[in-house]
């Protein structure tokens, strides 16, 4: 089977103005305008095959946006070619959206005023979606998630949570190929996230859609993805399945810990007791970073806990911004 | 996939419509105070409008009713670019918020979808108020009725009504390309105000920029001489339909054409 999506050697290029300083420059920069070219996207190939979940990973400004928009056709590339689901995207604008769903995470694509349902139906009728299907859809909705209290509520009137998960639902309504999931989770708390991964994770099931989502979170990564990409500066960095790289950023973590006295010392002195790991410490908190390869987090704190006593302590799973970054840092072995 | 041709767009259109028109009168007081407002700024223009005529019998050889006729007419031809166009005014704030992409990713037309989300009922009080004038002006200048004249009357409209259309799409869809295109949709919104006078009232110069450049003796004075003065039609009122399809035409294109190259904010 041929894959889903096909990306060879993209490129995308943005002219950028070079402002100048002040308003003097101001006054320059409309005479004379000097323009410079950046390159958001950098030779990114991938090929993704139908029914896969991709994490999208990448720090703000790494071109994860720009890629998205390129693969559902509102950018034209510089360069490379695209193919989803066997045509180019930016030439077929309209073909390709009746075959793909689009959430992005913070602008719901709803008619704001309408109750839910009458967004369903206008969708129907834009996406021509047969009576039968979209009753089925409607029903496996139901038993997936509580849908009667949100169906004949405006979207306006509904919280941020609510206005995602009817996102989501209408982006899976016309049983598209692909679903793009820009940063689904962001700003919601925790019990609506799990909801939402379980809505993601059982829709991708029942209809073998591709799933591309684009996080910050581990935890979106880590209750859905099998396979993860990642870019920064435009350029790929990363592109394996999720187990090659909790290696990376699962065997690390930070113990932040609160003792009192003169934290630098203590520091200095934590340092030598424990040479596998390293302290530094800031106004309130000491951070011991634990390499689980070489200590476990017990023995560390036990050690500590022999030495000093222990006014507060957290313990930190690395973020994805430090795991990229590692990744970026040190490379990928 | 049955293609997607003018039923399917009209079928979803007024779906959007009917939706939105609902949903506009769940706000009850909004609606209420926008459709007084409306009526005042329809009843300040006319009482204008009158206080003029009173001090001058006649503008330019033109009468007392073939002026009301004027106002009339283009308060009709203006109804269309207010009830259906009216979301070319948020396009400024969706461009630059980076909320527009929205609109890119449905398998329908971006101009069509965009268009048809806001639906300006207001618009409605201004027709009809255009539609008692027209009616008071023709029975005060003594028209003849007839079904060729009421042809030629809803064919010039839709001209008129197409001319005003153009000019809107144009000059929102600069924002795809500046920044502060509301002082541009502001300029064409005023200068429509001259719309509702003979054109021959001003130099060679306005003459020539209000026919060629900013179209907008098309609103209601080429098309009104067809009824008002039907022995001295100028070629361009006969041809103003054309002139109002290529317009209406090369502003869609103009628009799509900004859409597409969109790229959108950030997230």
């Amino acid at each position: 089977m041929s894959p889903i999506i096909e990306i060879k050697n993209i490129t995308k290029e943005f002219k950028v103005l070079n402002r100048r300083e002040g308003l003097k420059g101001s006054l320059k920069d409309l005479f004379s305008r000097d323009y410079k070219t950046v390159r958001a996207v950098d030779n990114i190939s991938m090929s993704i095959e139908q029914g896969e979940i991709v994490g999208y990973l990448g720090p703000n400004g790494a071109g994860k946006s720009t890629t998205i928009k390129m693969m559902t056709g509102v950018l034209e590339p510089t360069s490379g070619e695209i193919l989803v689901s066997g045509c180019v995207p930016y030439q077929n604008r309209t073909k390709n959206a009746q075959e793909i769903g689009v959430v992005f995470g913070q602008r719901s694509q709803l008619w704001w005023s309408l109750p839910l349902i009458e967004s369903f139906r206008i969708l129907k009728d834009i996406y021509q979606i047969p009576d039968a299907d979209y009753d089925s859809i409607l029903t496996l909705y139901k038993s997936l998630v509580d849908i009667e209290p949100l169906l004949h509520k405006p979207v306006r009137q509904m919280s941020l949570g609510q206005r995602t998960l009817s996102d989501i639902l209408a982006a899976f309504l016309h049983n598209p190929k692909i679903v793009f999931l820009d940063e689904p989770t962001i700003g919601l708390d925790v019990s609506m996230k799990s909801k939402i991964r379980t809505l993601i994770q059982a829709l991708n099931r029942e209809k073998h859609t591709t799933v591309i989502l684009t996080t910050h979170d581990m935890g979106d990564v880590d209750a859905l993805c099998e396979r993860i990409v990642i870019i920064d500066k435009g350029r790929m960095l990363y592109d394996n399945d999720i187990e090659h790289l909790k290696r990376f950023f699962g065997s690390y973590r930070t113990l932040r810990l609160r003792i009192g006295g003169d934290l630098k010392a203590h520091a200095a002195s934590l340092q030598t007791a424990l040479p596998e790991c390293t302290v530094s410490a800031d106004e309130e908190w000491i951070s011991v970073l634990i390499d689980e390869s070489k200590a476990n987090v017990p023995d560390v704190l036990a050690q500590i806990q022999a030495a000093h006593t222990i006014r507060d302590l957290q313990l930190q799973e690395i973020a994805t911004e430090d795991v990229i970054r590692k990744i970026y840092e040190e490379g990928v072995q | 996939m049955q293609k997607k041709g003018f039923r399917f767009y009209l079928r979803i259109y007024f779906k959007i419509l009917a939706q939105d028109i609902k949903s506009k009168m769940s706000y009850r007081a909004d609606f209420i105070i926008s459709t007084i407002g409306m009526i005042c700024t329809n009843i300040a223009g006319f009482i204008s409008f009158w206080i003029l005529f009173r001090n001058f019998p006649s503008v330019n050889g033109w009468g007392y009713y073939e002026m009301l006729f004027l106002y009339g007419f283009s308060l009709v031809s203006l109804t269309p670019v207010q009830c259906l166009f009216d979301n070319n005014w948020s396009l400024r704030m969706n461009v630059f918020s980076g909320d527009f992409i929205k609109y890119c990713f449905r398998p329908i037309n971006i101009f069509f979808y965009y268009q048809s989300e806001v639906f300006d009922i207001k618009g409605l009080g201004q027709l009809a108020f255009g539609i008692g004038t027209l009616i008071y002006a023709w029975v005060k200048l003594g028209l003849v009725f007839t079904p060729l004249m009421l042809l030629k009357m809803i064919v010039f409209l839709i001209t008129a009504s197409l001319i005003m259309i153009s000019l809107q799409n144009a000059a929102a869809a600069t924002c795809f390309w500046i920044q502060n295109s509301f002082y541009i949709l502001d300029l064409v919104c005023r200068f429509r105000d001259y719309a509702k006078y003979p054109i021959t009232i001003f130099s060679p110069f306005f003459r020539f920029l209000f026919t060629f450049v900013m179209p907008i003796a098309f609103i209601a004075y080429y098309p009104s001489l067809v009824i008002l003065r039907p022995d001295e039609v100028p070629v361009l009122s006969w041809i103003s339909p054309v002139i109002g399809c290529i317009f209406f035409f090369a502003s869609y294109k103009f628009w799509m054409h900004g859409a597409t190259k969109y790229s959108g904010t950030g997230s």
